[in-house]
């Protein structure tokens, strides 16, 4: 019985991405009708396509330069500000951590506009700069939110201990906690990754060529001014999936730790 | 505030134009070309652009591209002229934007029209208050593909009018199981107002009638009505149609599935491949029309301006005019099998000879008929989106759907 | 320790000034925005009109459509994935074999960038030829009635989130004390008492943090729609971001737009505030 309700989970999660694996390796003639539902023969042409009709390659390294310079500067920025909260006796730290949390809820259509405004006087629109920078909204807060939980989890004591040892703060902060933390560290750089890799609103907005699209808008834009190419869109889609389907498969406990923390202490 | 802005922006751009742009020939200008994705082989475009570098010496042109998606474009477009930027001089622009663009002051005015040279509807889309500010490039419009083999077969003909179009769906859908009457673009966006445009104009109707709105009137009623009675009533038209955009309607068409489809002459190329199933199977024609109307295709396709912040406005107003000129637009049409904006093109032996479907669009591109020209056309066709969508999905009576309209347009052309 | 005192403020300056940049000053910009009116398709300068923008806001009915959608797509979808999730996280808390294969599963429908979801939803949804219908044998316009086509959405996001509000509440199971269980399970609870009686009111804070999440989460819905449906058939799905994001980045209108996109963050505040009044009396 609860082995027939686990089964039902698993395929209620998993059937969408396997009838898109199945629609990617459909011959293109065969994507207009149902039955059959599985391909005569697998195909890779849709495969072969985007990567030589289109500018996938790039947009795929766009996404992992994005989602990769947002997690260092969430991460290095988040460990600072988390390390003074959590060891450094910040007078007024739930009203900061109340900060962080509601600057976290912000809606994101609520800013773009005078974002974009100032994106553009800054000469950034359509870089991948304009996308790092903004995604700060959502990184920077999350990132603090989650490292201030895991630093909290260390005992003081230690911070102490090591600035009696004749450690400057910093120093502590790179020699003592951040390997304690590296954990709690690996949790959030998953969590912060993750949505910057999904993001969509901002960088539909900001980006107007493939010199700075990021997957999720392309796909979404998949290119034809009147064709629209479902086994292409699929097989975009496939590849899209795959980095986070990776990420989610070596990391569940980090990424689960991480998505608790961050709600055990609200 | 506002100034210091400009300044910043100014400075941005300047660094930007410093870093992007790969480093001018001595003395040289370099002309930036933005447009949309073309279909095929890019390098047909080249060679024409080569060509005219060769005739003007000292200036080279750059292509950039876009994405195809055209609200994208829009958004590219209103975003950098608007910021006055000079990083490109001559643009691609839909027929539905010059009206908006040329009152913001964005394009630079191209003086008048040769009378005649141009199709009557793209000649129309692209003036405002009286001066030309773009050069139609390519046109589109509506057409009506019919399985000529099935109305062979039940030895009836293409129909001319709407109702006709009713009487042969129902026909032979009747004795074909699992034939759809006709198929056509009825989701809510751009597509959607385009066929809608396509029963009022055949009727008679119009949205504006010299800067007044007119939509809520008789012939649009009767028209509108007409479109939604193929859904709900005569049920020639599935209702998944509230979902069709191009492609989803060609795709049924194209498996057989349907008699009549209502779609631009892209399709054509698509119907001729031979593991196609209606390969062979596939004729044209003019789009019906109402007993007392003309057949009202709805106008599309792309025009060239120049950016009037561009600092280079002589030898850009020269590109535009090379490419829509008469040998560009032949050799652009004979390579991609996009349809020129000359009528005269269309007596063109060359042409003809090698892509004669192209040819038999002349009459189609004639009648065609421009979406209302105003330059808050964007907000207009939101409005007439989501009441045609209403009309069409049965939320709202045509009638209402009309009054709703009517009333919301004169609230945006007023509040002006 | 007079430099440790002095000291955490330049630790959290980085991030509070890039904080500062990205949102606290574009929210002061939005507000100041919100009382011009500005289009980017008018030659004419930018000019203040006061409140103008937010009497518009109240007579324009297709805002208060959007607020409609919106509310009904966070009642129904929330409310969904909590029950659901609340029955997964119960069928999973007890260890088993294969846990963590299981959990790297259910992550996956939250990790897909919600574009790409909508997607491989829309191909499903297809009336024709998708394979929903197939499989159901049934005949559902999914995204073209306006009677199904913000149910769809809901479907999609129910999908998407559910395991999500799992996650949060097994880890919420698992703080509830072994003894409890124990205890009931002697006095012979059934287990409707179990759960009513201990489970619930113990679980009860974290319901609420997951709810606080998935109903922001939800009332700013913008990727899923956008892909799904564009916010059609007669605008039945188009919610407050969409029309907000059509009014900026489509009509142009910078002015009416930021208005709009100050409603959404007055609403999210709102939801935000309740929900933490909520939780304090529950802690309490």
């Amino acid at each position: 019985m609860r082995v027939l309700a686990l089964a039902l989970l698993a395929a209620y999660c998993l059937a969408p991405f396997l009838w898109q694996v199945v629609t990617s390796l459909k011959p293109a003639a065969e994507l207009v009708s149902l039955p059959p539902l599985l391909p005569s023969r697998p195909s890779a042409e849709h495969y072969v396509a985007i990567f030589a009709g289109h500018p996938l390659a790039r947009i795929v390294a766009n996404s992992a330069i994005v989602a990769a310079c947002t997690t260092a500067l969430a991460l290095a920025l988040g460990a600072l500000a988390a390390y003074a909260l959590s060891m450094l006796r910040v007078r007024g730290r739930a009203a900061v951590l109340g900060v962080v949390l509601a600057i976290s809820m912000f809606p994101p259509i609520a800013t773009v506009s005078p974002l974009f405004l100032l994106l553009s006087a800054l000469g950034l629109r359509d870089t991948l700069a304009a996308l790092v920078l903004t995604y700060c909204t959502f990184s920077l807060p999350l990132a603090v939110w989650l490292l201030a939980s895991f630093f909290d989890a260390l005992p003081r004591e230690l911070y102490v201990a090591a600035r009696v040892d004749g450690c400057s703060a910093l120093g502590a902060l790179w020699r003592v906690v951040l390997p304690l933390a590296a954990p709690g560290m690996l949790a959030a750089a998953l969590l912060v990754f993750i949505f910057a890799w999904n993001e969509f609103l901002f960088a539909l907005a900001f980006t107007a060529t493939e010199a700075s699209r990021t997957l999720p808008v392309g796909i979404a834009l998949f290119p034809g001014l009147h064709e629209v190419p479902y086994g292409e869109i699929a097989a975009a889609s496939v590849v899209a999936t795959l980095p986070v389907v990776a990420l989610a498969f070596a990391f569940q406990r980090r990424i689960v730790e991480g998505l608790t923390a961050g709600a055990v202490k609200g | 505030m506002l100034s210091r802005r400009r300044f910043i922006a100014t400075l941005g751009a300047a660094a930007l134009a410093g870093c992007g742009r790969p480093a001018r020939e001595r003395g040289a200008t370099t002309l930036v070309f933005k447009h949309g994705k073309l279909f095929g082989d890019p390098r047909a475009l080249r060679a024409l652009i080569d060509e005219f570098e060769r005739a003007h010496p000292g200036v080279a042109v750059r292509e950039e591209t876009l994405p195809a998606s055209s609200d994208e474009q829009h958004q590219f477009y209103a975003i950098n002229l608007q910021a006055r930027s000079e990083a490109f001089d001559v643009l691609a622009v839909d027929i539905i934007w010059v009206a908006g663009f040329a009152r913001a002051g964005w394009l630079r005015e191209l003086g008048a029209l040769e009378p005649g040279a141009f199709f009557d509807g793209p000649a129309e889309a692209v003036t405002w208050e009286g001066k030309a500010y773009a050069l139609p490039w390519f046109v589109d419009a509506g057409l009506l593909y019919y399985r000529k083999d099935l109305l062979e077969k039940y030895g009836l003909a293409p129909p001319e009018t709407w109702h006709d179009l009713v009487g042969v769906a129902r026909e032979v859908a009747g004795r074909v199981p699992g034939m759809h009457g006709f198929v056509w673009q009825g989701k809510q966006y751009e597509g959607l107002v385009c066929n809608a445009l396509e029963y009022l104009h055949s009727n008679g109707g119009a949205v504006l009638a010299d800067g007044r709105v007119v939509l809520d009137s008789p012939q649009n009623r009767e028209a509108l009505a007409l479109m939604t009675d193929l859904v709900h009533r005569y049920r020639v038209t599935p209702a998944s149609v509230t979902t069709a955009t191009e492609e989803p309607s060609r795709h049924l068409f194209g498996q057989g599935r349907a008699l009549f489809l209502r779609n631009w002459p892209y399709a054509w190329r698509a119907f001729q491949d031979p593991s196609s199933r209606v390969h062979g199977k596939v004729g044209i024609a003019e789009l019906p029309r109402f007993p007392d109307g003309r057949s009202a295709p709805t106008l599309g396709g792309w025009q060239l301006a120049v950016n009037a912040a561009s600092l280079h406005q002589e030898e850009s107003k020269a590109l535009v005019k090379f490419l829509t000129g008469e040998k560009a637009q032949r050799r652009l049409a004979v390579a991609y099998g996009f349809q020129p904006a000359r009528p005269a093109l269309y007596r063109d032996a060359e042409l003809l000879a090698t892509q004669p479907f192209v040819g038999r669009l002349a009459r189609v591109f004639a009648a065609a008929r421009p979406r209302p020209v105003t330059p808050q056309y964007v907000r207009v066709s939101q409005v007439l989106q989501s009441d045609f969508s209403a009309a069409i999905s049965g939320l709202r009576t045509p009638q209402a759907a009309l009054a709703h309209a009517q009333r919301r347009i004169e609230a945006i052309l007023g509040a002006d | 320790m007079r430099t440790e005192r002095e000291q955490p403020w330049r630790y959290l300056a980085p991030a509070a000034l890039l904080l500062g940049i990205v949102t606290v000053y574009p929210l002061a910009h939005v507000v100041w925005l919100s009382l011009e009116r500005r289009s980017l398709l008018d030659p004419a300068p930018p000019s203040f009109t006061g409140l103008d923008n937010y009497a518009r806001l109240a007579a324009d009915e297709r805002f208060w459509n959007a607020l409609g959608n919106t509310a009904y797509f966070v009642a129904v979808s929330v409310s969904l994935e909590l029950v659901l999730g609340l029955a997964f996280a119960l069928a999973l808390q007890r260890p088993f074999r294969g846990r963590a294969a299981l959990y790297g599963i259910i992550l996956l429908p939250w990790a897909v960038p919600t574009a790409v979801s909508a997607r491989m939803w829309e191909w499903m949804f297809e009336p024709d030829i998708g394979v929903l219908n197939y499989v159901l044998g049934a005949q559902v316009n999914w995204l073209g009635s306006p009677a199904w086509a913000l149910n769809a959405a809901v479907l999609m996001d129910v999908w998407k989130s559910t395991p999500f509000v799992a996650l949060l509440l097994i880890a919420g199971l698992q703080s509830i004390p072994q003894d409890l269980y124990r205890a009931a399970a002697v006095d012979g609870a059934s287990r409707w008492t179990v759960l009513r009686r201990i489970t619930l009111p113990l679980l009860a804070p974290m319901i609420l943090v997951a709810l606080l999440f998935r109903t922001i989460d939800a009332f700013r819905v913008f990727d899923a729609i956008y892909v799904l449906t564009g916010g059609g058939p007669a605008d039945s799905t188009e919610t407050l971001s969409i029309y907000t994001y059509k009014m900026l980045f489509q009509s142009l209108e910078f002015g009416y737009g930021s208005a709009l996109a100050v409603s959404v963050f007055a609403c999210v505040a709102l939801i935000a505030g309740a929900y933490v009044f909520l939780l304090r009396r529950i802690l309490q």
